[in-house]
């Protein structure tokens, strides 16, 4: 969920190669039990670190005093049930004041299956990330979701050591009216966030589909969270003012400017080492169409951007130093709850084009476009058992960038102990990248030789 | 921009303020909002505006009976009810409300109107089955009719429920947590007469139930 990691333009990858399924067994059997103690060691200190009972987001549920699974489908946070979205949209204001703080953690760790001989902690447990939470009820009509975010890993110091660094994450604050009667139904608000899509109660929206956080190290660059996401082109740690609006539980519809996130606002992007300068008002928009019917729901939606974006840590004073990203997507999520199961299908397809500045692509207009596709689909038993099969695809023009086509699969397992607490495994294979199967380096390196395994524990109080 | 932020802001703010309306408050822990309020806002989010849930995960709250609306309420807030349906999802809900709240909300759902859910997976046979169920009990094993206590037409009698338009799939996941545990002490009643009831009694009874004619 880190907003660095949502834009569009994320690393390409992918191969005609096809994985076997007994390579892949394989792997994830040497890989796994290679860090069996890894496993074993947080499964034994868990339940010491965990006073129960707790949640997820904990502040949330302490201020409803509801469980996980109320909002979280499977308990599978972050994505969110209808009771989870209109809580959501309703502000965050159900139920009482509490304490509005809580803490998450995740401990993980990147194994490439034919790591350079200078990857970084390939294969160790790391302590990835660690956030902190303003999150609940201010009044009834207002409420906020506010993260900030220690990255253990944040700056390299060339040799072998580390330091951390913290900043701001997701914001939301919001206020809303609900407005229910026999003959109508509308929920209205407004947020004021730094993330676009980061106010959409669904979770194939760009800032929310991707969800296990993985690490600043270069053992993780192939993680699924660093695969190609759709995405917007302004990235997050900006600052933005959107109004919306869901219609008889049918329809949504929000519209938003965004700015940077600067003088007033710069607590948005506080510790931000590159910050997004935008210029002018940049306009942000979604549409979508929902339906609820027995224990299913199903959602289908479009969404879009235009960002003036300066290059980054460029001359703000100079035009040609502006360029523009025009992100238009589409998105569909079918969702079945009924206890003990849970089925999740999400789609998500942006396309991007970016118009370069007039100093980077050496001449006016240049442009290049991207598409990325991802596919999930995804079960979960009593909301403890998990998995999921994802698939993504990258591609796009070479005017000036170099090919960026990139596709794979991740397989996910994971189990839910209790509820504050997923362990998982990721394992995600490239069957392309940077267009190619094979020799992407020219120096022999194949797009399966990128192949990870990922491990992780994630924990919330 | 960035002034016109501030000020959208401190509009956002005034705004807030001037909408705080008790009517719409989603606060659970304020005796002063009205049981309306509270029905619509919250409890119409899972057990519909009309007390028609649509998700089967929830129970539908129409014409239920008021003073066993009441008791189950009361039952989540002293957390005595501990089926997972239960203290999943209205423990916290149920913490703080107070008794004329809670009497409000079962006036609120109890003058709602019913509405049959059509079944429509289950076999008739299975249906009709269900029907000798309700009306005359399984006498081989000595369980008698579900009539008998809840009304000749699943309408339900004072702490007795209604069962008529409730969703098959949350009939049946009651009576196993009545079969098989102990969760619900105050319906200690059932676990003696679900005692011996299939799994193929359960869901047949229950099809009948929930397309039961609305009345």
């Amino acid at each position: 969920m880190r907003i660095a990691e949502q834009s569009g333009l994320t690393t390409p990858c992918t191969t005609k190669r096809a994985v076997t399924m007994t390579s892949f067994l394989k792997s994830i059997q040497r890989r796994f039990f290679g860090s069996a103690p890894l496993i074993l060691g947080l499964l034994g200190i868990m339940p010491m670190l965990v006073p129960t009972p707790a949640h997820a987001l904990p502040s949330f549920a302490r201020q409803t005093g509801q469980n996980c699974v109320a909002c979280h489908a499977g308990g599978q946070y972050p994505e969110l049930t209808p009771y989870g979205r209109m809580f959501k949209m309703t502000g965050y204001t159900i139920g009482e004041r509490t304490v509005p703080l809580s803490v998450m953690g995740v401990v993980n760790s990147a194994s490439i299956a034919s790591a350079p001989s200078d990857t970084q902690k390939n294969g160790q447990p790391v302590l990835a990330t660690g956030s902190v939470f303003l999150a609940g009820k201010i009044t009834d009509n207002i409420g906020a979701f506010a993260q900030l975010t220690y990255d253990n890993y944040a700056v390299d110091n060339g040799d072998g050591t580390f330091t951390g660094h913290t900043n701001a994450d997701n914001m939301d604050f919001r206020f809303a009216n609900h407005i229910v009667d026999e003959k109508r139904d509308w929920v209205y608000g407004v947020s004021f966030n730094n993330n676009p899509s980061i106010s959409d109660p669904w979770n194939s929206a760009a800032a929310w589909m991707q969800y296990v956080p993985a690490a600043s190290l270069g053992s993780h660059q192939f993680a699924d969270a660093n695969t190609p996401y759709p995405g917007f082109g302004s990235g997050g740690n900006i600052a933005g003012l959107s109004a919306y609006l869901f219609w008889n539980q049918t329809l949504y519809a929000e519209m938003g400017s965004y700015g940077s996130a600067d003088k007033a606002f710069s607590f948005m992007s506080s510790g931000i080492a590159d910050k997004t300068i935008l210029s002018g008002a940049n306009p942000y928009w979604r549409l979508a169409l929902s339906r609820e019917w027995g224990p299913h729901n199903l959602m289908v939606g479009t969404s879009g951007m235009t960002a003036k974006v300066y290059d980054s840590g460029s001359d703000t004073s100079d035009p040609g130093n502006l360029g523009q990203f025009r992100n238009n997507g589409i998105d569909a999520q079918y969702q079945y709850i009924l206890d003990p199961h849970t089925v999740t299908a999400q789609f998500a397809y942006m396309q991007q084009q970016q118009t370069y500045s007039d100093n980077t692509g050496g001449e006016p207009g240049l442009t290049d476009t991207n598409n990325v596709a991802r596919a999930k689909v995804s079960y979960i038993y009593q909301a403890k058992y998990g998995g999921s099969l994802a698939y993504f695809n990258q591609t796009g023009t070479t005017n000036v960038q170099s090919d960026p086509a990139t596709n794979g699969l991740t397989y996910e397992a994971f189990w839910i102990p209790v509820q504050n607490i997923r362990l998982g495994a990721q394992y995600t294979t490239y069957n392309k990248y940077q267009g190619v199967s094979s020799n992407y380096d020219g120096a022999g390196r194949n797009a399966s030789d990128n192949n990870t395994l990922f491990l992780y524990a994630w924990f919330a109080y | 921009m960035k002034y016109r932020h501030l000020l959208l802001v401190i509009a956002m703010g005034a705004i807030g303020a001037g909408c705080t309306s008790i009517e719409n408050s989603r606060n659970l822990a304020n005796p002063n909002v009205p049981a309306k309020a509270l029905a619509q806002q919250v409890c119409s989010l899972c057990h519909g505006i009309n007390g028609q849930s649509v998700s089967p995960n929830f129970p539908n709250l129409a014409a239920q009976q008021p003073t066993y609306f009441t008791a189950q309420m009361k039952e989540f807030r002293g957390h005595n009810r501990l089926d997972p349906a239960g203290f999943e999802y209205m423990w916290g809900l149920s913490r703080s409300l107070t008794d004329e709240q809670i009497r409000g909300l079962a006036e609120y759902f109890a003058t709602k109107a019913p509405a049959a859910i059509p079944n429509t997976s289950s076999d008739p046979a299975a249906v009709a089955g269900g029907a000798v169920i309700f009306e005359k009990g399984v006498p081989g094993k000595n369980i008698p009719s579900c009539s008998t206590c809840h009304g000749a037409q699943a309408q339900g009698n004072e702490q007795f429920p209604r069962l008529a338009n409730q969703h098959s799939d949350y009939l049946v996941k009651q009576l196993m947590v009545f079969q098989r545990t102990d969760e619900r002490p105050e319906g200690s009643i059932m676990k003696t007469i679900a005692h011996d009831l299939t799994r193929k009694n359960m869901e047949d009874v229950a099809a009948y139930l929930q397309d039961y004619p609305a009345r």
